[in-house]
């Protein structure tokens, strides 16, 4: 009777052919609502460790990531004081807060067959937008889809050591470092993917070197990453692969493309060219292929991007609205899109995160434990949590 | 005879405050920054306590430095060693090396600490602050050489230390270390964090020196007496 009333709740929230993981969520919560229900771990962990099972009374507690997942889906993509934090802990745990929570819901409620709708978190600096990404991108790859994640769109607007001609088009320049380093990352997280998807075009590299159609994606890539000259014509090539093949009625495959610190793609770049003009960002050819896929002309998938003031060049520090950090360009290259606001921490989520650190034995000084020292601890970082990272780090 | 001269003079209330200089008037108070002395109702303060409050009513009080704050977390030890680490007046960078520093002994102690068994995981000792002060405390040394001329030649003469002059000694001895021997391209907060660690178990170049001053000083013991020539 609780199973035939479970598979009707699944029915109305899956809307798309891969069914295995929801299911096996939905299972999990007949096999609890048969059995007693399982105490959570404590105030501030949660045993749902799958994050299409989150709900709002997860909200304010640490989910813990699997150490395969991070190997594979986040070579690149967290934050620098979160990978340290990894190593220190020996474990991955995220928090579940409400903007990743909306965001993955109206993920779930897609529909796939009209164009990909655009997500932008927003956000007063270090909120905590980077990891409300990594959280959705963590749901999009335990669904299985193609994560196509861009760690940090400013990387390809600066200190660029090595910018050649295009081979292709001789108004834009390459980057191949940067495209090299993309593609190795790309490979490590989709490898079940690269050997499924065909490749609909031929291309030619050089006067001996081509790739014919029909061939997979995987040798695309490996092309790009043995051939650092062209590899950055390699991702144009594979991004309009991707574009063109998702949502169409034989792939079976959903595209997440997540974009970090999306400003930069239309912001200005410090990359100067020979005589010493500046780039232009439709100059670049890794930025003009990436602009292409954030269009709305493909279907089958999601665009989930952040802000960022950090990485920025030529914004002022105290902006954070998308007005103002997108510029007018932006603005109308990604209108229309859904923007999601993230605030610093609600005093529910600061009480987790002090818990937590208590927990894994991080706040050692003995007045930190106090409820003197947390009022001033509230006072210093007024909630913001990088700022209470920062503090807590040497108390 | 700080007190003593305040006793002669008359009360009163200068008409120019000094604010920069450290060097006032012996009249005037130490400012009192700790918040328990103020939250102490009437009826707790003994008898010494009610006189400081009446005459803090009437004499005027110093400005406190920037270093001192009402702050539960401030060290007196740790912004000593930060003032002994500064240059050229970048308080702010010295700051933040120490922080880093503390950090830095923190993640490396918790990460044994997660990484241990359950039984070895009460030994780690994860507290950066106390792996400073069992470091400081490990580097001072018990007796000092002073240079004492007789006869025409000097002569290096063991002597007893005050306290303040051994805790001195051994921050000295820790920066100069830290500052001296380390690769070039180390970083001051990853090298003080590995000297620090290294002397709170009793390891190290800075404790090697400490025990060098202690075995000269027992190889002059003869020159004790020239202490009083």
């Amino acid at each position: 009777m609780a199973l035939q009333r479970l598979s009707f709740r699944l029915r109305q929230t899956v809307t798309h052919v891969r069914s295995l993981h929801t299911s096996g969520c939905g299972q999990q919560q007949a096999a609890e609502a048969v059995e007693s229900e399982p105490e959570p771990l404590s105030v501030f962990r949660t045993r749902e460790n799958d994050p299409a099972c989150h709900s709002e009374q997860h909200m304010g507690q640490y989910y813990t990531l699997p150490s395969t997942h991070i190997r594979t889906l986040f070579p690149h993509g967290l934050p620098g004081r979160y990978q340290q934090q990894l190593k220190t802990f020996n474990e991955a745990c995220m928090m579940v807060r409400k903007p990743s929570l909306e965001v993955i819901s109206y993920l779930k409620k897609t529909d796939f067959s009209k164009p990909s709708l655009r997500y932008l978190f927003y956000g007063l600096n270090g909120t905590g937008k980077t990891m409300s990404l990594c959280h959705t991108v963590h749901y999009c790859y335990t669904q299985g889809w193609l994560v196509l994640h861009v760690p940090d769109a400013h990387i390809w607007m600066k200190n660029c050591k090595e910018l050649m001609p295009s081979s292709y088009n001789d108004t834009r320049f390459d980057q191949p470092l940067q495209a090299s380093e993309w593609l190795r990352n790309f490979r490590i997280t989709n490898e079940p993917f690269l050997s499924k998807i065909k490749t609909k075009q031929r291309y030619v590299w050089t006067k001996r070197e081509s790739t014919e159609e029909g061939s997979l994606l995987g040798q695309l890539v490996d092309q790009g990453i043995s051939r650092v000259k062209s590899s950055s014509d390699v991702v144009g090539a594979v991004l309009k692969e991707l574009r063109l093949q998702s949502g169409q009625p034989e792939s079976d495959f959903r595209m997440a493309v997540a974009v970090d610190g999306v400003n930069g793609l239309w912001g200005r770049s410090t990359i100067k060219k020979k005589d010493k003009s500046p780039v232009e960002s439709d100059e670049l050819t890794l930025v003009y292929n990436l602009k292409k896929l954030l269009t709305k002309d493909w279907t089958g998938g999601a665009i989930i991007t952040t802000l960022s003031q950090t990485g920025s060049l030529y914004t002022s520090k105290f902006d954070y609205l998308p007005q103002e950090l997108l510029g007018e360009k932006g603005f109308d290259g990604m209108d229309p899109f859904l923007p999601v606001s993230v605030p610093n921490y609600s005093e529910k989520e600061f009480e987790s995160c002090y818990l937590y650190w208590m927990d894994r034995q991080w706040l050692q000084h003995p007045q930190s434990r106090t409820e003197e020292g947390k009022k001033e601890i509230i006072f210093l970082c007024n909630r913001n949590p990088s700022m209470m990272d920062r503090i807590c780090a040497s108390l | 005879m700080a007190a003593s001269i305040s006793g002669l003079l008359k009360p009163w209330t200068p008409r120019v405050f000094l604010v920069r200089w450290s060097r006032y008037n012996p009249y005037y108070l130490e400012p009192e920054v700790r918040k328990e002395a103020y939250i102490k109702p009437e009826a707790e303060l003994s008898a010494e306590e009610k006189e400081q409050r009446e005459l803090k009513a009437l004499r005027p009080i110093k400005a406190a430095t920037n270093d001192v704050t009402s702050s539960v977390f401030s060290d007196p030890v740790i912004s000593k060693f930060v003032g002994m680490m500064m240059l050229e007046g970048n308080k702010i960078l010295a700051n933040e090396i120490i922080s880093k520093t503390l950090e830095n002994i923190k993640r490396k102690q918790v990460d044994k600490y997660h990484k241990a068994p359950e039984g070895k995981k009460e030994e780690i000792e994860c507290n950066p602050y106390a792996i400073f002060h069992q470091a400081l405390e490990n580097c001072k040394p018990v007796v000092g050489l002073a240079s004492i001329q007789k006869g025409g030649k000097f002569y290096q003469v063991p002597i007893p230390l005050s306290d303040d002059r051994r805790r001195h000694l051994a921050m000295k001895w820790i920066i100069t270390e830290c500052r001296e021997s380390k690769h070039r391209r180390t970083l001051m907060y990853e090298k003080l964090s590995q000297e620090l660690l290294a002397a709170s178990v009793r390891e190290g170049n800075v404790i090697k020196k400490k025990l060098e001053m202690h075995k000269m000083a027992e190889a002059n013991r003869a020159y004790a007496h020239y202490r009083w020539a």
